[in-house]
């Protein structure tokens, strides 16, 4: 009895490196797999419509374009690990653009401004961080709550579109001649790679996965949870930094856009809905799919105001993929 | 517990009906909306008086009727991000189906209501059935309804957009021969009903059974699918009713007309004492969520406080609200 059942745990526990990862990492590849059909398509319509393929300024451009839904997506993540949600990146991205629009010409410069939108980001999300961790507050509440404010905040800034973004954010962060995009890209990826192998990284993932025994091992759970709302803060108001820099005036609602199309990225990344588990990289995927979707759509003739409809159906496409590679993976093990 | 009450058991027994948690909130909500009206009529002359309450009311119901809708899905531990664009989706639907013509009104209406029933039974299909979490599964269905709805109206620019609601709905909203226009009538007794089924039916023990404890409900014989099939589908019905009376309220439809109401519909029953986990809290709670939010902002407004002010209020007095009774047990 007792050497079947040694038996049995062995042929559970041990499987070969490959096996291992593709059984570890099968949502984020899952994600991968998407990335590469949406690119597919991408290049498919692109070549049918103008008889050639996308050069490296069509690319670059792509880059630029998905940057600021990629900062805000690793956020997202951040708090998806904790099972909480975000709501409220859409207003601190929007209070980011107001204040890029509306202060960047003036007084500080522009470092000092760029530096003051990052750190009014991270104040919103200790706000939310303490609201959540230290007053128990449910996270979806606290944080529709909090948007609603700082949607409030963005408008009394910037009560109609317009302003002036300086053209050196633009040139800087997202230049179209140049792929600074893909340099900032491949910088905020090795912040995640650091953060993740980081003991902040290890409480944050096992605050995800069991509250209980992350408290029983020493970690501070609460703690933990207003880091991951302040890093959520300042991603989303360096995804405004970098919306900001693609436009030449500012618009209040902005962020609006984001609440959907940042949990979407998060989920078509391979997140779980129930915490411990998501991915810089797959949520990057995502991102750069949700803004691929654009450039198809627009190649195929699809009218643009049916965006939000596509990227909804998307979401409940990778969830329910989730799902069943999840239900698969544990039939298998 | 004898029937017969002596004279001086009576003053205990109202005490007694206010001595669980549930019903003390749902009375605070209430002497809230009293001191409101009062400092409201304090600060402004005619803020109180007949007419100004029947409009705030009339105002307060279009909250009302998603805060309905919400609270049934927030009873059971979900939430129904889908309001806003099924509610606009409804009121661009009401007009283009009828035209603004009395003879098809009664059917775009049912359409109306037909288009809630449907999107709110996919949504119950995906968090009951396939067991999607309610935020992602309404998030979603919120972004497909925005995204049909813009799209097939080609941004509320098509030809049939132009028309207005038919006059025969807007009379049948707001008209008042009784003295206090239909709508009032139609939320009292929506009021009277949803209390009714909640308090007293079988289907009502099962949703607040089902969200204190899905499993034991389970075991206990409820169905919990179906139940919460019905209970989406209930919101959806109640954004689509709520985009029928707005649009008869203001005319013509507009794109994000249902935009406030995603945060006032979870205010609304948060504001009345509704647990946001789930399984507890009382219909009368929720109404009177609806008429605070609105006579506040009212009231704000009457003082002059820009637009922007009413977002901050809004988002602040939630706060405020949760941290008074809206704290979860503490786990650390």
């Amino acid at each position: 009895m007792s050497t079947q059942m040694s038996g049995a745990v062995e042929k559970q526990t041990w499987r070969s490196p490959r096996r291992h990862f593709v059984a570890q990492n099968s949502p984020v590849l899952l994600s991968v797999v998407i990335l590469v059909v949406a690119l597919t398509a991408y290049y498919f319509l692109y070549y049918r419509q103008l008889g050639a393929l996308p050069d490296s300024f069509d690319l670059t451009t792509i880059v630029d374009n998905a940057l600021p839904l990629v900062f805000v997506g690793l956020g997202q993540t951040v708090v998806v690990v904790t099972r909480g949600l975000d709501l409220s990146v859409g207003g601190v991205l929007s209070i980011s653009v107001a204040l890029a629009a509306t202060q960047m010409g003036h007084g500080v410069g522009i470092v000092g401004w760029s530096l003051a939108i990052l750190l009014i980001g991270a104040l919103a999300g200790l706000a939310n961080g303490v609201l959540v961790a230290y007053a128990r507050l449910a996270p979806i509440l606290v944080t529709l709550a909090t948007l609603s404010i700082f949607d409030g905040l963005a408008i009394m800034l910037l009560p109609k579109p317009g302003g002036r973004i300086p053209t050196v954010l633009t040139n800087v962060l997202t230049n179209p001649n140049r792929p600074y995009g893909l340099v900032f890209l491949i910088l905020a990826l090795l912040i995640w790679f650091v953060l993740r192998r980081s003991s902040y990284g290890v409480a944050l993932f096992a605050t995800g996965n069991d509250e209980t025994a992350a408290t029983a091992n020493g970690i501070n759970v609460r703690r933990t949870k207003l880091w991951a709302y302040a890093i959520s803060g300042v991603c989303a108001a360096a995804g405004g930094l970098f919306f900001a820099a693609r436009t030449t005036s500012g618009d209040a609602g902005a962020g609006t856009p984001f609440v959907l199309t940042s949990i979407t990225a998060v989920f078509l990344g391979g997140a779980s809905l129930f915490g411990g588990r998501a991915s810089a990289y797959g949520t990057t995927c995502g991102a750069v799919v949700l803004t691929l979707i654009v450039n198809v759509l627009f190649f195929a003739h699809v009218n643009q105001l049916y965006q939000s409809l596509y990227e909804g159906l998307l979401l409940v496409i990778a969830v329910v993929l989730g799902l069943v590679v999840g239900r698969l993976a544990r039939r298998q093990a | 517990m004898s029937d017969r009450l002596t004279l001086e058991q009576r003053p205990a027994a109202a005490l007694k009906w206010v001595s669980t948690p549930d019903r003390r909130k749902v009375v605070f909500a209430w002497l809230a909306v009293l001191v409101l009206f009062v400092v409201g009529g304090l600060v402004k002359s005619g803020f109180a008086s007949g007419h100004s309450i029947s409009t705030i009311l009339v105002v307060a119901s279009f909250t009302g009727y998603v805060a309905t809708g919400q609270m049934f899905v927030i009873l059971i531990g979900g939430i129904d991000l889908s309001i806003p664009w099924v509610l606009n989706a409804g009121a661009i639907l009401l007009v283009t189906s009828s035209l603004g013509h009395d003879s098809s009104a009664a059917q775009a209406v049912l359409l109306t209501l037909g288009l809630g029933l449907v999107v709110g039974l996919v949504n119950g299909l995906g968090v009951g059935y396939l067991g999607i979490s309610a935020v992602v599964m309404t998030l979603a269905m919120n972004g497909i309804m925005q995204g049909a709805a813009l799209g097939l109206t080609n941004g509320l620019t098509c030809s049939r957009c132009t028309a207005s609601t038919p006059p025969v709905v807007h009379k049948a909203v707001l008209g008042a021969p009784l003295g206090i226009p239909n709508d009032l009538l139609l939320w009292l007794g929506v009021t009277a009903l949803v209390t009714f089924v909640l308090s007293a039916t079988v289907f009502g023990r099962r949703v607040y059974a089902l969200g204190n404890n899905e499993q034991a409900s389970f075991l206990a014989g409820v169905n919990v699918k179906v139940v919460t099939v019905v209970l989406y589908m209930l919101s959806g019905l109640f954004a689509a009713l709520a985009g029928i009376t707005l649009t008869a309220y203001g005319g013509q439809p507009t794109l994000g007309l249902g935009d406030p109401y995603l945060l006032q519909s979870v205010a609304a029953v948060v504001i009345g004492g509704v647990s946001i986990l789930g399984g507890r809290g009382l219909f009368l709670g929720a109404v009177a969520g609806a008429i605070i939010l609105t006579t506040l902002v009212t009231l704000l407004q009457a003082l002059n406080m820009p637009d922007y002010g009413r977002d901050i209020v809004y988002g602040a007095v939630i706060l405020a609200i949760l941290l008074l009774y809206g704290r979860e047990r503490d786990l650390g």
